[in-house]
């Protein structure tokens, strides 16, 4: 909870319950828009839309992951394992399903398999969230690891690559990723669906977090017997996070499939797993702004470095070779260093600034 | 002395029968036995290691007897799990304050509002209508009764973890009150707080068990033994498991099975000097 800034008073409940609650945080978020829809776009060339557009997957991986052990506590080290559901359900239904003429002309075929990856991944990731009734803690890190393993190292890499015979990978023909007359065949048209889901999901969750299901979770998050003595279901509300967690993720896996040439089981290893949880160490567990800087941190952060080590490569050319190396070793450092300094991640820092600056002049 | 007419006092809301709890072999509970009325307020007292919490936990289901029934209302509640008995009614609070730390003051008693809220993950999700309405009523319930009464009004928006322990406690007894309950469990409410936050509770205790609006059975286990003899109508005595006496706190009082309970036997105590 922030201060409002001073001379902000509000008179009925339903202000007070707005999600932006003064004018100047509303003008804010619409300038914010008008730079997400209008400016970057405008300004951004394939380059810094590439960029955009990782940063985008990984907050809609992460906002998932955010969920589950930022706010109702349930550790997961397999959340991959759901994007990969989403997108292998999406380019299946895509590619290998008969649609009708008229949905295909429509741009249809994308938009359905989309909501329809949403609730296979949703119920994948039910299904291991099963164990959460059960254990807690270190056993429940397992049993997520688990779901990594089972269902990317063995059903999809043995049995659903295999479907139509196409081998490892799918690929996905240039027109195939249709939303209605837009082929999503370019950077921008990816930006632009990109920042539409990341936009609904953001006001989703956090919409959630502010009525009865969200306070469920995070009250389970805090003391889960307390919160089973208050009447809450723990069971149901858990296996509810982690299926939001699963539909979130499966939007994310089948919207990256737009950006993809070809999907394959690669490009859901385990450390990608491992990453969103570092995304969201460093963004600040437990905040929805964490989910945005730490993804934003980590992608930059990782382009900085690239171009660093580009730069450097005329006087160590061995450093291009072991690009990927310093990538890892870098990321591990970051979070060291963060849970070390700045535990609470960036979103605490920001929180910091901004009440300062909303009890400014007087700083108590 | 008969009443021609039974009032609403007499009537058992909760009862407790032969229940009997072990923990391996430790005894927590043998053969207990009790008869809450509604509108009363119960105490349970006893040493150290009597065996109150443990009754408290069986009634509110965090653990379960493994001999005995629990009846609320004359109906067996033995099979219910925690939620689905605070739902039919049951409030607790924790001697070892358990509030959700991460939560403002008003989550948490919003919180304790849960099962009146209707809304689910879709209306959640997309904050129209209903979800938002509803939200606002019972913002309204929780200011007007809740932060009213218990006098919290200027920590609302504070995160509870960082709040001094006597507010806490305040908090939490909010919190069990946002279900509205027909019975409030209290574990060592007055544990930890100075003479004036002992005032404090001590009053709220009273109005939520005699005010119209809330009328709230009250099953108390405390060590404060001023504050038992005053507030209760009847009181519950408990030694190693096993049931002393029940009685009006008058009686508890002079009970000489009680004095040996707290004090030890006279002539033991005398030898060991």
């Amino acid at each position: 909870m922030s201060h409002m800034p001073c001379g902000v008073y509000h008179e009925r409940y339903a202000q007070d319950h707005a999600l932006w609650r003064s004018r100047f945080v509303r003008v804010k978020m619409l300038l914010l828009a008008v730079f997400v829809y209008l400016l970057f776009p405008l300004w951004a060339d394939t380059y810094y839309l590439g960029v955009a557009n990782m940063v985008g997957y990984t907050v809609l991986g992460a906002l998932g992951v955010q969920l589950l052990i930022g706010y109702c506590g349930q550790v997961t080290l397999g959340h991959a394992a759901f994007l990969a559901v989403g997108a292998y359900t999406s380019t299946l239904l895509v590619l290998q399903v008969p649609w009708p003429n008229f949905m295909l002309r429509a741009g249809l075929a994308y938009p359905v398999s989309i909501i329809a990856a949403a609730f296979a991944a949703g119920l994948w990731s039910l299904l291991f969230g099963l164990p959460s009734a059960r254990v807690k803690g270190f056993y429940l890190i397992l049993t997520t690891m688990a779901a990594q393993f089972i269902t990317v190292d063995f059903v999809i890499t043995q049995y659903v690559s295999q479907i139509g015979g196409r081998g490892q990978a799918f690929s996905l023909p240039p027109g195939t990723i249709k939303i209605g007359v837009w082929t999503i065949d370019n950077d921008r048209r990816v930006y632009f669906l990109m920042a539409f889901l990341v936009t609904c999901l953001t006001f989703a969750l956090v919409n959630l977090l502010r009525s009865k299901v969200g306070r469920a979770w995070i009250a389970i998050r805090d003391n889960d017997i307390a919160a089973e003595t208050m009447g809450i279901n723990v069971v149901r509300y858990k296996l509810l996070a982690f299926f939001v967690a699963g539909f979130m993720g499966g939007i994310a896996g089948a919207f990256w499939i737009s950006n993809l040439a070809a999907v394959s089981p690669e490009h859901f290893p385990w450390s990608w797993s491992l990453w969103l949880v570092g995304v969201i160490l460093i963004g600040g567990v437990g905040s929805i702004h964490g989910v945005f800087f730490g993804s934003l941190f980590m992608v930059v952060v990782m382009e900085l470095l690239t171009l660093a080590v580009m730069s450097l490569a005329g006087v160590y050319p061995e450093l291009l070779m072991k690009l990927n190396f310093v990538k890892e070793s870098a990321f591990g450092l970051a979070i060291c260093g963060f849970l070390l300094f700045e535990p609470n991640g960036i979103a605490y820092r920001w929180w910091q600034m901004k009440n300062y600056f909303n009890l400014w002049p007087f700083s108590y | 002395m008969t009443t021609p007419h039974t009032t609403i006092e007499d009537e058992v809301i909760l009862s407790l029968q032969k229940v009997s709890l072990d923990f391996g072999r430790v005894r927590a509970l043998v053969n207990v036995s009790l008869q809450v009325r509604r509108g009363t307020i119960h105490s349970i007292i006893g040493p150290n290691g009597a065996g109150k919490t443990v009754m408290l936990n069986c009634i509110s289901g965090l653990y379960r007897p493994q001999e005995g029934t629990i009846l609320l209302d004359g109906r067996p509640i033995n099979h219910l799990k925690p939620y689905e008995r605070a739902r039919l009614g049951i409030a607790r609070t924790f001697q070892k304050i358990e509030l959700f730390k991460g939560m403002t003051v008003l989550d948490n008693i919003r919180l304790g509002r849960h099962m009146h809220l209707h809304s689910g993950v879709l209306s959640g999700a997309f904050y129209l209508g209903k979800t938002a309405r509803e939200e606002i009523e019972h913002r309204a319930f929780i200011e007007e009764e809740i932060i009213e009464l218990l006098e919290i009004a200027h920590i609302r928006n504070r995160v509870v973890g960082m709040l001094p322990y006597g507010l806490q406690k305040r908090v939490e007894l909010g919190r069990a009150l946002a279900l509205q309950p027909r019975i409030i469990l209290l574990d060592e409410p007055l544990a930890g707080l100075n003479l004036e936050e002992v005032e404090d509770m001590a009053r709220f205790i009273l109005d939520i068990n005699e005010e119209e609006r809330w009328r709230i059975t009250c099953v108390l286990v405390e060590h404060d033994m001023g504050v038992v003899m005053d507030l209760s109508d009847r009181v519950f005595a408990l030694n190693f498991g096993v049931p002393i006496m029940e009685g009006t706190p008058a009686e508890v009082q002079n009970s000489p099975a009680v004095i040996e309970a707290y004090l030890g036997q006279e002539d033991r105590y005398a030898t060991r000097r």
